[in-house]
């Protein structure tokens, strides 16, 4: 079954071509890596699918149904069933380790014995049990990493999307995390979009890898190839 | 969002910059120009207006900026003893009714044997309005001098001494901030009442004001004011096309750990001394004078009881009018973040332009807008003194609300949207804790500029329910200088507590952090 489809999608920024013309279909369960230079698009490509940016033209589809179209977005981020762990991480200073990752279920109006209990598990799950009440800023930047990976997990969704999650972590860290990423995508079956401009990383984590090259060409397209 | 945002936006626009056109509207409309073009724009007493108000705003400027920017370095880059402290000093003319430094160097000059009249004229007026501007390049200069990358610095410090490293990375980089802050000094000096006034300097503000309140004459009231409206949409276009991308919003912003501080070694002593000086010009000496001709409790007693009842209204307008402005401020500043309809940008121009045109033009238009039979309950209320508090301050709110949200990583919200928070959850649940302390600093912004304020009120506030700075500024003329100097001293203390009180919270907090 494919999770997420891109068909024929074209994305400008003012004169710069980000897309043309790109199709993409990925499996689901798949681990796919989005590989290239930094600038390329590669986070254009996630925030499709995330739904913060509508293609110009084309259509991207998630679990077979059109989620944006021709500049349109017809499903919101929120009804989409999909994670995502931001570069910056985006924890929320003013809120606990339990209440970032919680924030999805409080909103959902889940009650709060509910909540407390799937928070504790996805904390354990990934390997944060006991760091609830602590304040994201005083952890490291490995425990900052899971908890944005547990606030993205506790929705269950179908498709996690992560955007340079390891970027500013020291190398043997990231390594390490990697491969409870692609642990963890084996254990609870989410399709990955997983962008990086490591090698290292992605040799790790995909089981597929779209390479988007820069051309310095005249319209600045971004090509992407699949390996 | 965009529906909520949207009526915000019209509301917003419907009660301020609608009264102001349609009082231009009716300016062209009613013949007053065409019939008395000569008398009111090529007269010699116009130009002698126009050349007068011009000249008092650029030499303000050019005095402040001057001394303003190296004492904003002073005290935001190097490692001086008391820095708050001095900072605080030199912002407390400001915060006053600028009429009241006047009252009180006239005062001390009358102490050390001076004449009445010395302080008076030009050079009376660039005096005062220097010292209640002083403040503005300082603390704007401290201000962007947070926004600049350390790591710019620090590559510069490789090759060049802290001089050279001021002079050509620093200062560049904060120059939007510098041409900003001359800006609001020239616009804040042009649209000045109370200090020409106080002083006999004729300008275009006191000519306007003068026009409407000893002669109403309202037509022409109007139409000496449409220069300063031009020059005003002068300004916000130029702010608008030249700074306001780089002054509106921070990308970086130092924190205490990251911020380089330059050591001032044995230069520290004279450096001390120069400041403490200036110090004492701006503030301490007037402040003393004001307490000295205020005598004992007893003068002090018996002003407090006369004023009593216009000191409470003054801290419930205040308070009203800086809840209001905050509310409409952070929608403001939300949506020219967002944008989330078309023309949704143009919310700042409109704001910016209300902010430089003088106080006395914005309530003439109020004056004129809702000075109708249907609308009573705004005319002879405290209401339009509230809506003239909105036209012309929000452009602060909104601007300190744009600048803190603009701080906020995009992804904060997303992560939010993705988690399932409509609009109101993310507003309530991650943007308004994070813009908490911007929220409490527009409060706290708002609520100063409103009680210090002169220019509007005057014109404005209902039939007995005056201000304290209104009360003080109307006893000037024929009131003891006992009671006058009493008086001021009670605006200044009321003033000066609370905002003495939230400087050190801000301190501490910094410090903490």
């Amino acid at each position: 079954m494919t999770m997420v489809a891109f068909e024929n999608v074209t994305l400008r920024y003012g004169e710069r071509v980000i897309l043309e013309n790109f199709s993409l279909r990925v499996k689901k369960r798949e681990r796919l890596v989005i590989f290239g230079p930094s600038g390329s698009g590669k986070t254009t490509i996630l925030r499709m699918v995330a739904g913060f940016v509508a293609p110009e033209r084309g259509t991207v589809s998630i679990a077979d149904r059109p989620v944006s179209a021709d500049g349109r977005i017809l499903v919101p981020p929120e009804k989409r069933g999909v994670g995502m762990v931001f570069q910056d991480l985006a924890l929320w200073p003013h809120m606990s380790v339990e209440e970032n990752v919680g924030f999805g279920l409080m909103v959902r109006k889940v009650p709060k014995m509910e909540r407390k209990r799937r928070v504790e598990e996805i904390l354990e799950l990934v390997g944060l049990k006991g760091f609830g009440s602590q304040n994201p800023s005083d952890l490291s930047g490995g425990e900052q990493q899971r908890v944005a990976l547990a606030r993205a997990l506790i929705l269950e969704p179908d498709v996690l999307l992560m955007d340079e999650p390891l970027s500013s972590l020291d190398r043997p860290l990231a390594e390490h995390l990697a491969h409870e990423i692609v642990r963890l995508q084996k254990r609870v079956g989410f399709t990955l979009l997983y962008v990086t401009h490591l090698e290292e990383e992605a040799a790790i984590i995909g089981t597929r890898r779209l390479t988007i090259r820069k051309h310095t060409s005249s319209s600045q397209t971004s090509r992407p190839e699949i390996f | 969002m965009r529906l909520f945002t949207g009526v915000i936006a019209i509301l917003f626009l419907g009660l301020t910059l609608l009264p102001v056109g349609a009082m231009v509207w009716q300016t062209f409309a009613s013949g007053t120009i065409a019939s008395h073009f000569d008398e009111l724009f090529l007269s010699a007493q116009a130009w002698k207006l126009l050349r007068h108000t011009i000249l008092l705003a650029t030499l303000v400027t050019l005095l402040t900026t001057l001394v303003g920017v190296p004492l904003g370095i002073l005290m935001g880059k190097t490692d001086l003893p008391l820095r708050p402290l001095f900072v605080f000093l030199f912002l407390v003319p400001l915060l006053l009714p600028p009429y009241i430094v006047a009252v009180a160097w006239n005062d001390l000059l009358i102490m050390a044997g001076f004449g009445s009249g010395t302080l008076s004229g030009l050079g009376g007026s660039l005096f005062v309005l220097f010292c209640v501007y002083l403040s503005v390049p300082t603390l704007m200069t401290i201000l962007f001098l947070r926004t600049v990358p350390p790591s710019l610095e620090e590559a510069g410090r490789l090759c060049a001494p802290w001089p050279s490293v001021l002079r050509y990375v620093t200062l560049p980089m904060i120059l939007p901030g510098i041409l900003l802050s001359a800006m609001i000094v020239f616009l804040l000096s042009l649209g000045e009442l109370s200090v020409p006034i106080y002083l006999h300097y004729e300008v275009y503000a006191v000519e306007s004001f003068t026009q409407f309140t000893a002669f109403y004459r309202f037509d022409t009231a109007t139409a000496t004011a449409l220069p300063l409206i031009l020059v005003a949409l002068v300004m916000t276009m130029a702010e608008n096309r030249f700074l306001k991308k780089r002054t509106a919003t921070f990308r970086h912003f130092a924190g205490s750990d990251t911020f380089l501080r330059i050591s001032l070694g044995f230069k520290r002593y004279p450096l001390f001394l120069a400041a403490a000086f200036l110090a004492s010009v701006v503030t301490i000496l007037p402040m003393t004078a004001l307490a000295l001709e205020a005598g004992d409790f007893h003068h002090l007693a018996e002003a407090f009881l006369a004023s009593h009842d216009a000191l409470l209204r003054s801290l419930l307008y205040a308070a009203a009018g800086a809840t209001l402005l905050t509310f409409f401020g952070f929608l403001l500043g939300y949506t020219l973040l967002k944008r989330p309809f078309r023309c949704a940008g143009a919310l700042d121009p409109v704001a910016i332009f209300l902010f430089t045109l003088p106080g006395t033009v914005v309530a003439i238009a109020m004056i004129f807008f809702w000075n109708r039979p249907f609308a009573q309950i705004v005319y002879a209320t405290p209401l339009i003194v509230l809506l003239g508090y909105l036209a012309k301050y929000s452009a602060l709110t909104g601007r300190i609300s744009l600048a803190r949200l603009s701080m906020i990583p995009a992804s904060m919200e997303e992560a939010a949207q993705m988690a399932g928070a409509d609009w109101s959850q993310r507003l309530r649940h991650i943007l308004l804790p994070l813009t908490a302390d911007a929220i409490a600093g527009a409060w706290v912004v708002a609520y100063l500029f409103i009680l210090r304020d002169v220019d509007l009120t005057i014109l404005l506030y209902p039939p007995g329910e005056d201000t304290l700075p209104v009360r003080i500024f109307t006893m000037m003329a024929n009131g003891s200088p006992e009671l006058v100097a009493s008086l001021c001293l009670i605006m200044a203390t009321v003033t000066l507590l609370p905002a003495a009180a939230a400087w050190g919270v801000f301190v501490r907090k910094r410090r903490r952090k």
